[in-house]
């Protein structure tokens, strides 16, 4: 291909839903921006994560983002119009199986109010099952800790998305605004000369006044490259499981306190079933590792919350590659070299985030105010 | 956690290549697992041979082909490999670990060499209403056949290939009526036809037979050659096949079973969920894995023999067994391999007919890729040729992708009805070539696994 020059006041690097999201609000607001994606748009952890749309359980630091991506995703088709029923919004449930559980969803409930936040409420058994009938009663197990339901943390409004809609919902809105979304563009070189960034591609050079570094698992590579600081980046490959349709029985999302489990029932009636069981993953082949033994605890936590999801045949597995920092919290904010800004690092729990990392991330490129404090996510934190 | 099984050698299937290599390997003081999905050992060739030959009613209809299986699927009963019937393979690891399921739960075992031997499945024939309930493929009537010696009469048959005329005879010995042969195959031979037929002068009794099956069928049934153009129609089930004859001329017969076939290709979901490397092979059309001549694959000590490593039926199959379990044995052993060499010798003889019959069997465009736009591809999301077209239109480099896009192949049969079709669409839309072009990725499990059967492997560590 022919080496091809583009001068951009602004390049994202990263079709992920943090980068396309940032495409859509800059290009909103009249920026031009081009997105330069090595893969395809949601190939990886953006397109095949398990699509929780959650405020629950979220690090206090991270609640006031969290909140203000739920007032986007709630009036979500106003931004991407069409894509934004791939969102389907119910409650999400963390019950409460042992003392411990108990002990820390209380414990929780409390320190929310204290905080001043009312999304997050404590429910007793009774409301709970009021509202998940089909859970079962004694859910002690013979080989596994466990015992009765107490009660549990719940959050109305939250659900669940077809991940990979919802990120190609805003590249799409970002491209009608006239953003330019560039897919199997492999950045190979990221060079700040003459206060202007240099970015050398597979398929053409590059030039910009501002870089958005939202490369997810391969972002610290990217910014170690283009000079600056190390940042403690490890890629996981968080792993996944769907199962056949069965009849519908639960209309929440669900997880247990203190245990590993995220479970949720589609519209089309597979339960999808995961929650922080991770394969590894190397950055370099692209290659996501899949571990299927890991997810027994998972299916055990189901079969246990849900005894008939134990007969239903698990069809797939799949996993993708998410980058995680050591603090669990992800990195949003300015670079220390000019005109680099930095939305990687979610975690495992960057999708329901993405719409206001978007907005926020355009506001650090446009030098305006974020609406939230990013002072947690600083990418500065890790080198004092 | 169950505690792991170790052997030297686990083989994944119990059909000829897999029972041939249990045998070599077992006698030559191998610990030997062999996991099959079937009560016993035989494969789809060999199907209830040991049921069959204990019964009091003798099922000399399926030929002596049939029952030459019975000696071999003896001797490997007696020898000192262990069978787990009913065990369905749902992963195997780089590092040699083997998942399957048997009886509700979930197994690990560990071995030293791994053989996979999981045969052929039939292509899939998308015609249109080949979903329809009372469509079968030939594979389902010779099972029904094999296993409880059932049928159906006034039954008609469509499609070419030797399986084909090979259950069809089986059929008429049986004693049941059939209504009529629809044969799919060209009806001329070509030059390169006349040519691949000089080297099937190697195994002679071969062609014999297969003559002798097709003229039995000519004879014996209302038999049509040259058929193009063939649709299934019926509202709730199967009620009539339309077709076009060689002349040209339109036909519509009616019948409620209709039995089709378009060849056999190779089973890959379990190599291909394995990561092994595959090459696309133009004269059969379909994938192979790739290995070296014993059978090895691009992961070291992972073998593959058998009709998975490429259609060369049940006699090649037997020796190629063989040829891995002595390569295997001889890695295990320190020793030399030359006694697979010379096996290999014996194993060209076994293959001459295989060009001639890709060649004269070769199913035509129209059977891989049905004309009719409204043709179900896709069975698992009921996704028609129209809906498949249009998410390729979108611009797809390959299978994988036109997944998200369309949902086909993410079913429970995880692409083996669909993955030939989609792919041969999108390398003719792409103008590229299969290679190119590739196939879905496929992921562990490749068979149905219970949420209860995985939760079997649960560990007693709560997480905090």
């Amino acid at each position: 291909m022919t080496p091809q020059h583009h001068k951009d006041r602004v390049i994202i690097i990263g079709g992920g839903i943090q980068g396309c999201a940032a495409a859509y609000f800059l290009a909103k607001r009249g920026q031009t921006v081009t997105l330069l994606e090595k893969d395809n748009i949601a190939r990886r952890a953006s397109g095949v994560n398990a699509g929780g749309v959650r405020r629950l359980g979220r690090d206090l630091a991270e609640i006031p983002l969290s909140l203000a991506a739920m007032d986007i995703w709630n009036h979500l088709s106003d931004e991407i119009g069409d894509a934004a029923m791939a969102f389907h919004p119910s409650f999400y449930v963390k019950v409460a199986i042992d003392e411990a559980g108990h002990i820390a969803g209380m414990a929780r409930a409390e320190a929310l109010q204290q905080a001043g936040f009312q999304h997050e409420v404590w429910l007793d058994e009774t409301e709970i099952r009021k509202r998940i009938p089909c859970l079962a009663r004694n859910i002690s197990a013979q080989n596994m800790a466990g015992g009765e339901i107490s009660g549990g943390l719940v959050v109305e409004g939250d659900g669940w998305a077809i991940p990979w809609r919802i990120v190609h919902g805003f590249a799409d809105a970002a491209a009608r605004n006239g953003a330019t979304i560039t897919e199997h563009c492999h950045v190979e070189s990221l060079k700040r000369q003459n206060n202007v960034w240099q970015i050398h591609t597979n398929s053409g050079d590059f030039e910009a006044d501002i870089v958005v570094n939202c490369a997810g698992a391969w972002a610290a590579a990217l910014a170690r490259q283009s000079g600056e600081p190390d940042l403690p980046l490890t890629a996981y490959a968080p792993m996944l499981a769907v199962t056949e349709r069965r009849p519908q029985i639960l209309n929440a999302v669900m997880g247990i306190l203190g245990h590993t489990l995220s479970l949720k029932q589609l519209d089309t009636g597979q339960f999808v079933i995961g929650g922080g069981v991770r394969a590894d993953a190397d950055i370099h082949q692209n290659e996501a590792g899949l571990s299927i033994p890991e997810l027994a605890t998972s299916m055990y936590r189901a079969a246990q919350l849900f005894p008939d999801i134990a007969h239903a045949k698990i069809i797939r597995c799949w996993s993708g590659i998410e980058g995680y920092m050591p603090d669990n919290l992800p990195v949003i904010g300015r670079g220390n070299q000019d005109g680099l800004v930095h939305g990687f690092g979610f975690s495992a729990h960057g999708f329901q985030l993405g719409p206001a990392v978007g907005e926020a991330l355009a506001d650090l490129v446009m030098g305006q105010q974020p609406r939230n404090s990013l002072a947690a996510f600083s990418p500065q934190r890790f080198s004092a | 956690m169950n505690t792991a099984l170790h052997y030297d050698l686990i083989i994944i299937g119990a059909g000829p290549a897999g029972m041939s290599a249990a045998i070599y390997a077992s006698k030559n003081d191998m610990t030997v697992l062999v996991l099959d999905d079937q009560p016993a050992g035989g494969g789809q060739v060999y199907r209830h041979v040991m049921q069959n030959d204990a019964a009091e009613k003798k099922a000399d209809f399926l030929g002596s082909d049939y029952w030459s299986g019975h000696k071999l699927a003896d001797e490997f009963t007696r020898s000192s490999a262990s069978l787990w019937p009913e065990s369905r393979v749902w992963q195997i690891t780089k590092e040699r670990e083997v998942f399957f399921s048997q009886k509700g739960k979930a197994h690990r075992a560990q071995a030293g060499a791994i053989l996979i031997a999981t045969g052929a499945m039939e292509r899939p024939m998308p015609i249109t209403g080949w979903t329809l309930p009372g469509v079968m493929t030939i594979g389902a009537a010779q099972t029904m056949l094999k296993t409880s010696h059932s049928g159906v009469d006034g039954a008609l048959f469509a499609g070419s290939g030797p399986l084909f005329y090979l259950t069809i005879w089986q059929y008429l010995n049986a004693g049941f009526d059939i209504k009529a042969v629809i044969d799919t195959a060209p009806g001329k031979m070509s030059l390169l036809h006349y040519f691949w037929a000089l080297p099937a002068l190697l195994q002679p009794s071969m062609l014999i037979k297969g003559l002798k099956w097709r003229s039995e069928i000519r004879r014996k049934t209302h038999y049509i050659s040259g058929a193009t153009a063939v649709s299934i129609s019926g509202d709730s089930q199967a009620e009539a096949l339309s077709f076009t004859d060689a002349s040209g001329k339109q036909h519509r017969l009616e019948a409620e079973h209709i039995f089709l076939h378009q060849g056999v290709v190779p089973s890959i979901n379990l190599t291909m969920a394995t990561e092994l490397e595959h090459r696309w092979c133009l004269r059969q059309l379909c994938w192979h894995p790739k290995t070296d001549i014993f059978g090895e694959s691009s992961v070291q000590q992972i073998f593959v023999a058998g009709d998975g490593m490429g259609i060369g039926g049940a006699a090649a199959a037997i020796s190629s067994g063989k040829i891995a379990a002595m390569r295997i044995t001889a890695k295990a052993r320190g020793t030399s391999s030359l006694n697979a060499v010379f096996q290999m010798v014996r194993q060209v003889q076994k293959m001459a007919i295989r060009p001639f019959l890709d060649y004269a069997f070769k199913p035509a465009d129209e059977w891989l890729v049905p004309p009719d736009e409204n043709a179900i591809i896709c069975r698992c999301e009921s996704l028609t040729k129209t809906d498949i077209t249009k998410a390729i239109t979108l611009g797809v480099s390959g299978p994988n992708q036109l997944k998200s896009f369309s949902r086909a192949g993410m079913g429970r049969c995880q692409g083996r009805m669909c993955g030939l079709t989609i792919q041969k669409m999108i390398a003719d839309h792409n103008s590229q070539s299969e290679d190119k072009t590739g196939y879905y990725r496929l992921r562990p499990p490749i068979r149905p696994l219970t949420v209860g059967e995985l939760a079997a492997l649960a560990d007693d560590t709560p997480t905090s």
